[in-house]
């Protein structure tokens, strides 16, 4: 029972990052981006190419990675979303998953179409009395706490997290009071892909990296960002942990092959009795 | 080659019926349907299982599109408290959910083993070497139905309502009019459609599995809507046996030029209609047909902007 409560925790904290960077971007933009999962499958072969190929040690591919994803992000941000912002949501969502499919196939192009896996070490589980705790765990688990931090830091300290917030406030107003628009957009998108990247760093050392892995993260990723309430990030955070556990614990009455099921089941229950989030305040409108 | 063009007229015509409903609820409705695919794979199992358990080929595809539509409206509900947005990601959910179950419930579905012998209709009255071309003729019909429908319901009262709630549905409802109601009709619509495209579908191949279904036919669906211009059903018409039919004729690619395996070009295909979605949203978000009484929509639009 602990090891299952602990398994989806790190479930959770490993999608909490993919959500954080959904929800971020919803929140200055005002639209879902479903090309997450792609980038997060991006993200993941970058940093193969510079581990595996080039040879360089994971931490230091993964950082490199991060910022390619990163400008990579900020890239299609220019050429795909920008010339549409003037437009509906509803347009930017189908733009998004347009850029999805270009993005995930341009990897199947690349990289081919089987699984493959980074160039790390295997090492024993370790164990604290009952409960194991992977190599892989703990290293999501000490990655995305760090991650977590920095970002709390950023988006409460400075300077630019307090633009972040009063533009996802008030465009508007934070336009009046001199806030550049297009510096919070680029910074937002730069912290999404970086985020996103580790994400698929660490989706590939629990897993496999193969084209399909952000896609199969999506439905998971958007639920845990609605359940915070999409435009709250950091309340993102305490969704993803959320279903990480509710996945974990529904394979005591469930197979495990129907995580995703459990997943759309909460995200289902939610919109329909609590349609604001389980942390969000009530601004959807109808 | 004969049989060649004869297999892809088919699965044009095919993605043609679901580019149809497609258009008649994102094109018209403003509802993102993500998960079109799903609904569409949800026709071809219900209609497949139905025959190879001896139901006539027309009661099951009769069957498959009654419960598609029940079953996609009832999603529709899902969303019942909130803006239009969140039916993309449900729709999305609902069909990956579906593919999971599908995969995995192996005493209903057989798993990835799959349906064979799905019976075609009229099969008893053709002989075997026209088979393709009756099912080309059947399908042909059943795009010609449905455009007939689809045109009917876009020119009278109720496609006004459509287009009205895709353009203010707070107008709408000011008006007296339930914007739910609408939205659950268009669901239900659209998915009797796509409930005949996925029958259509298992007829085609007389074997399903779910390897088969994949978003990918989303994506063709909204590029048939996008190039054939939001709203426009004869727009849709021509440019999916234009555009889709180019890309579905490129297969032939893989004889001719070498070093080109059929992965690689499914790959660039792919990537051509994700980056051709979005440069058309760009430069033409429009598409090149026109939507009946767009003459109001233009005035509008002038007027909005």
């Amino acid at each position: 029972m602990l090891q299952l409560l602990l398994n989806g925790a790190v479930t959770g904290l490993l999608l909490s990052l993919p959500a954080l960077a959904l929800s971020l971007s919803f929140s200055v933009l005002r639209f879902a981006n479903y090309a997450i999962g792609s980038y997060l499958t991006c993200g993941a072969y970058l940093v193969y190419l510079f581990n595996v190929l080039f040879g360089w040690p994971l931490w230091i591919a993964a950082s490199v990675g991060a910022l390619g994803l990163a400008t990579l992000v900020v890239a299609i941000d220019y050429l795909a979303y920008r010339p549409l912002r003037k437009r509906s949501g509803v347009t930017l969502l189908v733009a998004s998953m347009g850029v999805a499919i270009a993005l995930e196939n341009l990897v199947r192009l690349f990289a081919g179409n089987s699984p493959r896996s980074f160039d790390v070490a295997v090492a024993r589980p370790l164990r604290f009395g009952g409960l194991r705790l992977n190599y892989e765990q703990l290293t999501i688990l000490i990655t995305v706490l760090t991650a977590l931090v920095l970002v709390w830091i950023i988006f409460r300290l400075t300077r630019l997290g307090r633009a972040m917030r009063a533009v996802a406030d008030n465009p508007d107003l934070a336009a009046v009071r001199g806030i550049s628009r297009g510096q919070v957009v680029a910074s937002v998108w730069i912290i999404s892909g970086v985020l996103t990247a580790i994400a698929g760093v660490l989706v590939g050392l629990d897993a496999n990296i193969e084209p399909q892995m952000g896609w199969n993260y999506l439905l998971p990723v958007f639920t845990a960002a609605i359940l915070g309430g999409i435009a709250s990030p950091m309340a993102a955070v305490a969704g993803a942990l959320t279903i990480g556990i509710a996945e974990e614990l529904a394979t005591l009455v469930m197979p495990p092959h129907y995580r995703m099921i459990v997943a759309f089941l909460i995200m289902a229950t939610l919109l329909l009795v609590r349609p604001w989030g389980l942390f969000g305040t009530r601004w959807v409108t109808r | 080659m004969t049989a060649y063009l004869i297999a892809t007229l088919t699965l044009v015509a095919i993605t043609a019926i679901t580019g149809l409903a497609l258009n008649l609820q994102w094109g018209m409705g403003g509802l993102v349907n993500f998960g079109l695919f799903g609904f569409y794979m949800l026709g071809a199992y219900i209609c497949g299982l139905l025959t190879v358990q001896g139901v006539p080929p027309l009661a099951s595809l009769v069957g498959a599109m009654c419960s598609v539509a029940l079953l996609s409206a009832l999603v529709s509900l899902i969303t019942v408290r909130l803006s239009e947005d969140y039916l993309a990601i449900v729709t999305l959910g609902f069909a990956e959910c579906l593919r999971l179950f599908i995969s995995y419930e192996e005493w209903l579905t057989r798993g990835t083993l799959g349906i064979a012998g799905i019976e075609r209709p009229f099969q008893g009255l053709v002989p075997a070497q026209l088979a393709d071309t009756a099912l080309l003729a059947f399908t042909l019909i059943a795009v010609a139905l449905v455009y007939g429908a689809l045109q009917a319901l876009a020119f009278s009262p109720f496609g006004r309502l459509v287009r009205a709630t895709r353009e203010d549905p707070a107008v709408v409802e000011a008006l007296g009019k339930s914007v739910l109601t609408v939205r659950f009709k268009v669901f239900a619509v659209g998915g009797a459609i796509l409930g005949l495209a996925g029958s259509l579908h298992a007829f085609y191949y007389t074997y399903i599995d779910p390897t088969q279904f994949s978003p990918i036919i989303t994506a063709y669906a909204f590029m048939a809507v996008v190039i054939g211009g939001r709203g426009s059903n004869r727009g849709v018409l021509i440019s999916t046996f234009t555009l889709i039919l180019v890309l579905e004729g490129s297969r032939f690619l893989v004889d001719w030029v070498p070093h080109l395996g059929s992965s690689e070009l499914a790959a660039i295909r792919l990537i051509l209609v994700g980056a051709g979605l979005v440069l058309l949203l760009i430069i033409k978000p429009d598409g090149f047909g026109k939507e009946p009484r767009s003459a109001e929509a233009e005035i509008r639009s002038f007027t909005s902007t």
